[in-house]
């Protein structure tokens, strides 16, 4: 079974998310072709691995574009909850 | 509606309902489709948008003005770190005067020879415990069965009480014992030190005697708690169960037996993958049968608290605490960065230190991966040695494949060894994981009682955190 996914609606974030959960069931081969990505599922999951794929991408979707949007400020938090940098070496700060 | 910008959140869906979770473990439940509309930015009710800014979910600014507040919060939430390693756990000797059938710990016969700590090992293992930075130590006496050795406490506590005379610091001190053999020098030694007592009772008798091997079991134990009672003070002994594969068919029986004697709460504990334990034939289906089981009896103990008993379950308290109060926990298990080594260090029989208690029962079986050096190494060559450093690259949830995006990650933890012990790498494998699935399922049960039956459980909830 092969499942068309398309990278300019689903990130690559996303699609790999999704197979790292669902790879622990099925084994999953994939290989990108232009804007699309083919999906070989080599264990045979049928119309209901369609199903949960999907449903899987479509919720990474959303918590993918608040992952991406508050990156930034997400850095600023921490950096302001938890920077000490005075104390780190230049070696230890790029470990 | 004003311009606003998104604040990091995760979220769950639960039975119609979402629930918004941010970075600080704050909740808002809220209706189904919510998120999307609020991503999207399509029209949503000023109620909700009053909240989600009041509640760092979204800001009007691009830097909130609260941002500091925010930051000094999540720093609140991770201040285990600034504090030092507080529980510091004595296995006094692997001799043992039961025969638990799960025995985590690969307890050995009660006339075994050379299965204790020396003396100069104890007082090598005082010293890196005043090492640690912390305010508050804790001197746990785990085993085995530690009370075979009460000289052994006793210059423990000795030990530690004279270098706290200069130290001052604030010691709590724990006997973990099955109270089989609570004689009246170990009960002295309690007394006069101020000694609590940990024991374990994992249900009426037939349940009890079936884990623990012995017939008399039960009531020797129930005797002995008894006789600690009477002597220390009801509120100095505490009692654990483990959820043996008998125990799973038994929730209310259990919950029963810890009200009737005199319990206001107790931990719901999986049994861990180690020792004897480790031998169980079917961890997958015991974690599924567990999770069932937790939901039953947590919801019966809720059940007792809405008659007038009040009856706590400490699991669900340490969950509650992390969603309800700004506080951080010290339990371990559920800890980012993990509670091994930064909460918890173990000084073992053996002459040496390791990294948490599994790790000293893996030890056991010829795994030594987590042993951290020997009791007479420098507290800084143990804690700040290669063997620690490539833990920490490893050991919050942060960063982890499968916990970094999790909705719950904030209510979670990392657990480097359970990860080694059951998946064979220390960064392991979530969606295989069962310490991933069985937390998961409990931390989401939790949050959809709160977001389900809210009038409900949340007096009780605020009960337990009192």
């Amino acid at each position: 079974m092969t499942i068309t996914v398309d990278r300019r609606i689903y990130s690559d974030k996303c699609i790999s998310d999704v197979v790292y959960w669902l790879s622990y069931c099925y084994t999953l081969e994939r290989t990108i072709d232009g804007d699309f990505e083919k999906i070989t599922v080599t264990s045979d999951g049928g119309e209901k691995f369609r199903t949960e794929f999907f449903r899987r991408l479509n919720d990474c979707k959303l918590r993918s574009i608040i992952e991406t949007e508050t990156k930034d400020i997400r850095t600023i938090l921490y950096a302001k909850a938890f920077g000490d940098f005075d104390c780190l070496t230049a070696e230890e700060a790029t470990e | 509606m004003k311009k606003y910008a998104l604040l990091p959140f995760n979220f769950i869906e639960t039975d119609g309902k979402e629930v918004l979770i941010n970075e600080l473990g704050d909740m808002l439940v809220v209706g189904v489709g919510s998120v999307e509309k609020i991503v999207k930015r399509l029209p949503i009710d000023d109620d909700l948008y009053k909240s989600l800014v009041a509640n760092f979910f979204i800001t009007e600014n691009p830097l909130p003005p609260l941002l500091d507040v925010y930051a000094s919060r999540l720093k609140l939430k991770k201040g285990f770190m600034d504090d030092g390693t507080a529980l510091h756990i004595f296995v006094l000797t692997l001799r043992c005067n039961q025969n638990c059938t799960y025995c985590q710990a690969t307890s050995r016969d009660e006339n075994a020879q050379r299965c204790s700590m020396t003396k100069e090992m104890m007082a090598n293992a005082v010293n890196l415990m005043f090492h640690s930075p912390s305010k508050h130590l804790t001197m746990e006496f785990q085993g085995g069965e530690p009370s075979l050795e009460p000289d052994l406490i006793k210059y423990g506590i000795e030990k530690a009480e004279a270098i706290n005379l200069t130290e001052k610091r604030k010691i709590t001190y724990v006997l973990c014992t099955n109270c089989r053999n609570l004689t009246s020098e170990v009960l002295e030694i309690c007394k006069k030190y101020n000694v609590q007592i940990s024991t374990s009772l994992d249900g009426p008798d037939f349940i009890h005697n079936a884990n623990r091997g012995k017939a008399d079991s039960y009531q020797k134990t129930i005797s002995g708690i008894n006789k600690a009672r009477n002597f220390l003070g009801k509120e100095k002994v505490a009692a654990l169960m483990t959820t043996s594969e008998l125990s799973l068919n038994y929730p209310k029986e259990i919950v029963d037996e810890y009200v009737k004697n005199g319990f206001d709460g107790m931990f719901l504990r999986a049994l861990n993958p180690y020792g004897l334990a480790s031998e169980n034939d079917d961890w997958r289906r015991y974690n599924e049968r567990f999770i069932n089981f937790y939901k039953t009896a947590l919801n019966y103990i809720i059940e007792l608290n809405q008659n007038g008993t009040f009856f706590r379950e400490e699991y669900a308290t340490i969950i509650l605490r992390k969603i309800l109060t700004p506080y951080t926990t010290g339990f371990v298990d559920l800890q980012s960065p993990a509670g091994i080594i930064n909460s918890v260090l173990i000084y073992n029989y053996d002459g040496y230190v390791y990294a948490s208690d599994e790790s000293r029962m893996l030890a056991e079986k010829g795994d030594y991966t987590f042993r951290l050096g020997k009791l007479s190494d420098k507290y800084e060559d143990i804690i700040y040695g290669e063997k620690v450093r490539r833990i920490a690259k490893i050991w919050s949830n942060e960063v982890l494949a499968g916990c970094s995006n999790c909705p719950v990650r904030v209510y979670c933890g990392a657990d480097p060894v359970r990860n080694h012990s059951t998946q064979g790498d220390m960064y392991g494998f979530r969606p295989s994981s069962l310490f991933c699935k069985k937390n998961k399922a409990i931390i989401e049960y939790i949050i959809s009682l709160i977001a389900h039956r809210e009038n409900e459980v949340m007096p009780i909830f605020k009960s337990w955190l009192r």
